[in-house]
């Protein structure tokens, strides 16, 4: 209230003055605003905002269980413009705390934010080892209410939503809202902090019952000392698994016919295994084939075409970082006989950048090509050929790629103490 | 990047900064565009953003929609707003400690994720699951699938403009919430089952409460057909929209809903059984046209479908132990290893890389919503853009999923 500069509430503010002058004139400015500030702590209109699972609690929220229109939050507006709080349902990470921070500013003010769960209030279960998540929203935008959980209850957002109402209630022209500074602070390893001081605490008061103990024992020395009871731990069986019934194609017919086309493959991690070999290993076995890297098209082209092998769809297209070289694991699936075919090519590391090039499949498979990007964008594998070869998650400008198993940034990351 | 606080104390003007981002000549198109410009001179082309925050997006997908007029040309969808890097915390954490973050991914299908992570580690390590233990994991799933469904029909018929059904599919879901909570604690990431089982038994009242909602929902499914599945403006905005060719919904690699509308049957439950599925008796539904109606009616069957399901389990329930032995830490032996599921929106893989370790080298999860919102431009083009919103609604996507 009154920290708008327009031309209406200046004029407001003015004749709260000279009414407050007036004799006895305080007090009527006092039950004014009281009445004000009742109104507009009970009509405040929250942006739909939401990034992930909190959302689904939010809409619990709104729904008919709980329902939140009984508290005046219920008019949900999809422009900040005409809202006058956001609620932070979710992760922040670095791509959309642009987007936040112009949200932010572009609601009118007084404006007010409330963090839900714990990814809001501090990055929650995505403190530690996560190189995108910003580690809470208050280090975005100042933050007025806390609401923890993963997510919170509907109850536990309508409680948060009246303390809001509550902070409302006491702004007026002596307690005016302002604009708060964000959180400047920077991230550390919270948890081992936090366990040296439980550790001093726990060996404080193990002293304290030892000392308690040893008193005991000399006030009552007859009493006989009561032996420790151990909490029995419970059993369960152990149970044989089921094996699934083999679906489709047989791993050995399969290797058959792919070894006559292809004499160069190899069964991964079983080198030199003949097609009777794999039928031993019995029906949950996935047949995984290590295809050299210059027929890698080829390969995927012949099982794309040829009809008999059934293969129809790309489960995905992935990749594994060795450390020297990378393993494009291609995987695919026969929708009409349910077998499934794993293959994998060797991509050379560049020493010096640790980058890597292979061919393209993405023109064979329409699916392929995100999965591509997704393989560039985490792991700085070039697909050659690819049509539209650019970064799918992180922003164009993220230095490294963060699946690689050397990439570190104390910049972004606090590594996992436990 | 400044902060708001700075920048108001500064006195600064409002920074948009997408501004310089989309000023563009008439030359270049924003990246991702592919078509070429219109040699038509009447054609009016220019680029909407949607996203990403806005209300019909279902979280923070970002789609770069070009039109002429009001007709959709290209749909570029941008990802990554809510990537959190759940893959490399992966590398780090135990398997077990891996559950609750594969809780995180699809928050709708929680309990579904939670079931393929342990089926990969009780395939490597050959851990077996007592019977009541798979009985508890299939009907939790089935419950699963009907709230995450219930919830799609609410929000589909909201991004359609009436927002009762939005009312009328949570009134359901909140009693399927209930028997969760019940059940672990929590409503929605739930970090319930183990490998060889789950985490805790079932309370004594779960079967009766189950059987409760199975006498209301068959009552409730007919309700929600009669408010908007036979609705004259739903059939006019659902029919003949978005037709997915069962070739490209293969060739995209789209599972779940998405592909059975296009009439391939292929569920995971059927064609690749998992748990107890193949002791079970139910229908795949399948689409004819592939449209956005086909794919509507199909995830309505399957809530019936679930319901059959759920019967079936409820009446032979058994008693015994719920999980098998626990294990201090699953060390999974060399190796990879790869497991399957059909959660409420299509086919989730986890594959996992093991060096010998009580870590995974690698882990991936083959997200059902990434491949599901590839075919998106596919459906849109040629549409107008009001029905773009409607075929978003259709695919069911859920946002975290994609972006991991």
């Amino acid at each position: 209230m009154g920290i708008s500069s327009s031309g209406a509430s200046v004029l407001v503010r003015q004749a709260g003055e000279l009414i407050e002058q007036a004799p006895g004139g305080i007090k009527l400015v006092d039950a004014v605003e009281l009445v004000v500030a009742w109104g507009r702590a009970n009509s405040v209109w929250p942006l739909v905002y939401a990034t992930s699972c909190c959302a689904i609690e939010m809409m619990s929220t709104i729904a008919a269980k709980h329902d939140l229109a009984r508290f005046g939050y219920e008019v949900m507006r999809a422009s900040v413009r005409q809202a006058d709080m956001i609620i932070l349902a979710g992760t922040i990470n670095e791509k959309m705390a642009k987007n936040l921070v112009t949200l932010y500013e572009q609601m009118p003010a007084p404006k007010y934010i409330i963090a839900m769960g714990s990814c809001a209030i501090s990055g929650g279960p995505f403190y530690y080892d996560s190189y995108y998540v910003i580690k809470g929203g208050d280090r975005l935008v100042p933050v007025d209410v806390y609401i923890p959980g993963c997510p919170p209850r509907p109850e536990a957002l309508i409680q948060g939503i009246l303390q809001l109402q509550e902070k409302i209630k006491k702004e007026g022209r002596r307690n005016p809202w302002k604009v708060r500074e964000t959180l400047q602070v920077p991230f550390e390893d919270i948890f081992s902090k936090a366990q040296a001081e439980w550790a001093s605490r726990e060996k404080q008061r193990d002293e304290e019952s030892r000392e308690a103990r040893e008193q005991f024992k000399r006030e009552n020395a007859a009493s006989p000392a009561s032996k420790p009871v151990r909490v029995k731990k419970e059993e369960f069986p152990v149970v044989p698994s089921r094996k699934p019934a083999a679906q489709g194609i047989s791993n050995w017919t399969l290797l058959q016919m792919l070894q006559e086309k292809f004499p160069a493959i190899e069964v991964y991690s079983h080198p030199g295994i003949t097609p009777k070999q794999v039928a031993e290993l019995g029906p949950d076995y996935i047949l995984d084939l290590v295809v050299p890297s210059e027929q890698y098209r080829n390969f995927a082209e012949y099982v794309r075409n040829e009809q008999s092998l059934g293969l129809d769809m790309l489960i995905q297209l992935t990749c594994v970082d060795w450390k020297d070289s990378f393993d494009i694991v291609v995987q695919m699936l026969s929708c009409r006989d349910g077998h499934k075919l794993f293959f994998r090519s060797r991509a050379e590391k560049d020493p010096a950048t640790g980058d890597a090039e292979i061919a393209t499949i993405s023109d064979l498979y329409l699916g392929a090509e995100w999965h591509e990007r997704e393989v560039y964008d985490f792991f700085g594998v070039r697909f050659r050929n690819n049509a539209d070869l650019r970064r799918i998650f992180l922003e164009n400008d993220f230095p490294g790629y963060p699946l690689r198993k050397d990439y570190d940034d104390p910049t972004r990351v606090v590594k996992r103490p436990y | 990047m400044l902060t708001a606080a700075e920048t108001e104390k500064n006195g600064k003007k409002m920074i948009t900064e997408s501004l310089s981002e989309y000023s563009l000549d008439a030359n270049t198109l924003p990246e991702g565009f592919r078509l070429p410009p219109p040699e038509d001179e009447e054609a009016e082309e220019f680029f909407v953003n949607i996203g990403p925050q806005h209300p019909s997006t279902h979280g923070v997908l970002r789609v770069v929609v070009r039109l002429n007029g009001e007709t959709v040309v290209e749909v570029v969808p941008h990802l990554g707003y809510i990537h959190r890097s759940i893959e490399k915390m992966a590398e780090n954490q135990t398997y077990v400690q891996n559950i609750h973050l594969s809780d995180r991914l699809d928050y709708l299908s929680a309990f579904s994720n939670n079931l393929c992570l342990c089926m990969a580690v009780e395939q490597a390590l050959d851990i077996g699951v007592p019977e009541r233990g798979e009985y508890i994991r299939l009907i939790i799933c089935e419950l699963q699938r009907l709230q995450s469904h219930l919830l799609w029909w609410g929000v589909l018929g909201m991004d359609m403009g009436a927002f009762t059904t939005f009312f009328y599919g949570f009134r359901e879901r909140e009693l399927i919430n209930d028997l969760f909570e019940e059940l672990c604690g929590a409503r929605l990431t739930v970090n319930y089952f183990r490998p060889g089982g789950s985490s805790v038994d079932v309370p004594e009242t779960f079967i009766p409460r189950v059987k409760h909602l199975l006498n209301i929902m068959p009552k409730v499914l007919d309700e929600y057909s009669n408010l908007l599945n036979k609705n004259i403006i739903f059939l006019e905005r659902t029919k003949n929209i978005g037709i997915l060719s069962p070739e490209k919904a293969l060739s995209y690699g789209s599972t779940g809903a998405v592909l059975r509308g296009s009439g391939i049957n292929y569920d995971v439950r059927k064609n690749d059984p998992y748990s107890i599925y193949d002791q079970f008796d139910f229908d795949v539904p399948l689409g004819s046209v592939g449209d956005s109606y086909d794919r509507c009616q199909v995830r309505m069957e399957e809530m019936a479908q679930s319901l059959r399901i759920l019967e079936q389990a409820v009446a032979r329930f058994p008693s015994g132990p719920h999980r098998s032995q626990p294990q201090q830490n699953y060390k999974l032996p060399k190796g990879s290893y790869y497991s399957q599921v059909e959660t409420p929106r299509g086919l989730l893989g986890v594959y996992i890389v093991s060096d010998g370790g009580a870590k995974p080298y690698r882990l991936k999860y083959r997200s059902p919503n990434f491949s599901n919102l590839n075919v998106l431009n596919e459906l849109a083009a040629g549409h107008k853009v009001a029905d773009l919103i409607t075929i978003m609604s259709t695919l069911d996507l859920v946002i975290p999923d994609i972006d991991r």
